[in-house]
């Protein structure tokens, strides 16, 4: 069982520290605290905080934040970043207005 | 839904090297590109390429672009721009939104070469408008022609930091200062040495505080940090700056692969989540294609080589070329991608520590900390020499693998010999006849022609230049010498511009003939005022 | 103010579309077509393209190619437009936008941002 499965594991408790309030995801806002907090509240993969907080789920879908915020719960959880799985990918990769992406082109063979 | 027998998803150097491979081959290829131009960062790449013949060296990227592009419509690829491929099915199915619409494609085969995205590091007041990425600063000079801010200050110390800061330069702004955490400079020495002797100073194991300002930016203040990346109290520096660049690495762009269910790995060598591919670009699910950036970080030259052997092996894949033809050609390109991949900057080389030359010459620790080789480093290289009459004067001293400047010389009076990546050496008893080809082609700016005595008490340096206004010939200034400070009083004796140059000017100053070993940048302007200071 | 480079010593004059004007925030400005608003706005020396929903934080350009988001603005009154990547157009109505709104957040019935921490309760 790798260190992120192992729920068991004492992870100590939620330490304050000075940089808390910097934010890290910055479409949803979402500051380094925050997801140093949600770790101690037992979300321990980078998909249990993206549901838990929103990082990663605004316009940008994680662009910039994706490695950041991987980086701190990994280090909240005192293991190397490449025993956390990155976050789902998922269709769209960009933004994209509801009515563009529900707007299928008509193609000549009606198989669009 | 439309079929094609190769679908690349982006026209950077990889895709569209791949495309052009392909349709020479008789594949129906497609392009999509999100971008309203093709080339990917190609076109942001003013700097000429280092590498040999093969590799496209001494030619500018945005020039190996346009090459690119007429190649790939000679050869009949069909690139759709503002094309954005928003997801990858099973089957090979894409979907594509093109215009307000959105399109299903199916490829026989796909390549996924999306390049890469920037990373981020985050400190107090990095959301302020003004703290930018590097791509958005050479975005800004080089495609749209406006500059990001008058005084910028650099957080990374890697090839990016290392040659946007030079674009920076090169387009009017001040450079306050290149910083980062780590303790040596990641990029080539070469690119460091351009900024240092301008007078940039480079602060190492130093990092990004905070950022100042209510709504923009208006200062930045950075600090020493230990071992751990701990700050270090008290050693604060502010400086006032409009503008913070970011250049702390890339990562794969590699979510498609992902997403279409690809093996993927996350390997800290190659830039994070990559997919697991074979030796030619094959991911884990037959007939679907990874090359460039989204594959591992690298070059532009090593992009385009990826590229092909990706075009290639899906012509392969789909019965347009025999298995024997392509092995051929795929060796042929291995071997062009190996020499690509050797020297102290190679992928393999990541992270190891290395403080000699193949040569077993000692690493210059000032160029590593400082940006630029001390006086009495340089004298240990083979291309620094002392000769009488005009000679190059190469200050190359990290093995990269490059070697235009054995290219050019008409005289042989530089060797490399076959290992690209070993130091130039000035060849015994060549005559130099002060073509200034070396000069002018050296991707790192670091030869320069010197007579060390003109017989009046003068030497004549000649260095690239590469800036605006070019002084004229007579034109009283001062030296700098490779650290950036002033050195003595200089007159320009001749410019020289030439179409084999490609925009890269000789400038030849008269100096007295102690500093001909020393004075490696010109300003003009009274030396006598500010004699001593740092300049820039 | 944002100077625009009138010679570059690589690429030499910058190729620009025809002149053209725009407003931002009901002023009249005026930038090159098809050049990113982005471009435009910078050159007239706008720096801050939106505030922040939550922190009312201010944001310009930060990738400058369509990847972070984060200099999106209210444009011909839709929202969440990148100005990044999108070209000027005569005549466009460029607003800041105020979260998801051209409406300053007096206006939207919000006045203090509160920085993003507290909100516990999903």
């Amino acid at each position: 069982m790798n260190q992120v499965n192992d729920r068991s594991r004492d992870i100590g408790e939620f330490v304050p520290r000075p940089d808390d309030d910097m934010v890290i995801c910055r479409c949803e806002e979402v500051t380094k605290g925050e997801i140093r907090k949600a770790v101690h509240e037992g979300m321990w993969t980078v998909t249990e905080v993206r549901r838990y907080l929103r990082t990663g789920m605004g316009l940008c879908q994680g662009q910039t934040c994706g490695k950041l915020v991987k980086g701190i719960i990994a280090s909240e959880l005192g293991i190397p970043q490449s025993e956390l799985e990155p976050a789902t990918s998922r269709v769209p990769m960009r933004p994209i207005e509801m009515k563009v992406f529900a707007k299928e082109a008509k193609e000549a063979d009606g198989n669009g | 839904m439309k079929r094609y027998d190769l679908i690349v998803v982006g026209a950077g150097p990889s895709g569209l090297s791949a495309a052009v491979e392909a349709a020479k081959r008789g594949m129906r290829v497609v392009v999509f590109d999100e971008n309203e131009k093709p080339g990917g960062q190609l076109f942001k790449q003013i700097h000429k390429f280092f590498g040999s013949k093969e590799h496209k060296a001494r030619i500018r990227g945005f020039r190996i672009g346009q090459q690119l592009l007429k190649e790939a419509s000679d050869v009949g690829v069909t690139v759709i721009l503002s094309a954005t491929v928003i997801g990858m099915y099973q089957d090979k199915e894409l979907v594509v939104r093109i215009g307000d619409e959105i399109h299903h494609v199916k490829g026989d085969s796909i390549l996924i070469a999306t390049g890469a995205s920037e990373n981020m590091v985050p400190f107090e007041g990095w959301t302020l408008p003004g703290v930018i990425g590097a791509g958005a600063a050479q975005t800004m000079i080089n495609l749209h022609g406006i500059l990001p801010g008058k005084r910028v200050l650099m957080l990374g110390t890697g090839n990016v930091g290392l040659v946007v800061s030079f674009q920076l330069l090169q387009c009017g702004c001040e450079m306050a200062a290149l910083v980062d955490a780590a303790p040596k400079i990641g990029g080539y020495g070469v690119h460091a040495s351009k900024l240092a002797r301008t007078g940039v100073p480079f602060y190492l194991s130093h990092t990004i505080k905070k950022v100042e300002g209510t709504d923009h930016v208006t200062g930045v203040t950075i600090a020493q940090v230990d071992s751990k990346y701990q700050f270090i109290p008290g050693t604060e520096k502010h400086f006032d700056v409009d503008t913070v660049c970011v250049a702390v690495g890339l990562s794969p762009m590699s979510q498609l692969l992902k997403m279409a269910g690809c093996k993927m790995v996350d390997d800290p060598k190659k830039g994070g989540q990559v997919p697991v591919c074979d030796e030619r670009g094959q991911t884990s699910i037959p007939g679907v294609f990874a090359a460039g950036d989204v594959a591992g970080i690298e070059e532009a030259s090593s992009a385009m080589i990826e590229g092909r052997m990706a075009g290639v092996a899906a012509a392969e894949y789909l019965g347009f070329m025999e298995e024997a033809a392509c092995s051929r050609e795929e060796d042929e390109l291995t071997k062009d991608l190996d020499c690509l991949r050797q020297g102290m900057f190679a992928p393999k080389n990541k992270g190891k520590k290395i403080d000699k030359t193949e040569e077993g010459i000692p690493l210059s620790n000032t160029l590593l900390t400082k940006g630029y080789l001390a006086d009495d480093e340089v004298e240990a290289f083979p291309g620094f020499t002392h000769r009488v009459g005009v000679h190059p004067v190469i200050e190359c001293t990290q093995n990269i693998p490059c070697n235009p400047c054995q290219d050019v010389c008409p005289k042989e009076c530089i060797s490399i010999g076959d290992n690209l990546t070993a130091l130039p050496v000035v060849v015994e008893n060549a005559a130099c006849i002060d073509c200034g080809m070396c000069v002018a082609s050296c991707s790192g700016q670091a030869i320069f022609l010197v007579d060390e005595d003109k017989g009046d008490g003068t030497a004549e340096v000649t260095i690239p230049y590469e800036f605006l206004p070019l002084p004229e010939k007579g034109t009283e200034g001062y030296a700098l010498g490779r650290d950036g400070r002033k050195l003595c009083p200089a007159t320009v004796s001749r410019v020289r511009t030439a179409k084999a140059f490609d925009s890269t000017n000789l400038l030849s100053m008269r100096v007295p003939r102690e500093f001909a070993m020393k004075a490696r940048f010109f300003k003009s302007g009274n030396a006598a005022d500010a004699a001593g200071e740092v300049a820039g | 103010m944002a100077q625009r480079i009138a010679l570059h010593p690589i690429l030499g004059v910058p190729e620009k579309g025809r002149p053209v004007k725009f407003t931002f925030d009901g002023k009249t400005l005026e930038g090159y077509e098809g050049e990113p608003i982005a471009v435009a706005l910078k050159a007239n020396g706008v720096m801050v393209h939106r505030y922040t929903k939550k922190g009312h934080q201010p944001r310009g350009i930060f990738c400058a190619i369509g990847r972070c988001t984060d200099c999106v603005m209210v444009v011909d009154g839709e929202p969440n437009i990148r100005t990044c990547i999108t070209p000027l157009k005569e005549g466009m109505k460029v607003e800041t936008q105020y979260g998801v709104s051209p409406l300053p957040f007096e206006e939207q019935g919000c006045p203090s941002g509160k920085k993003g921490d507290g909100d516990e309760t999903v």
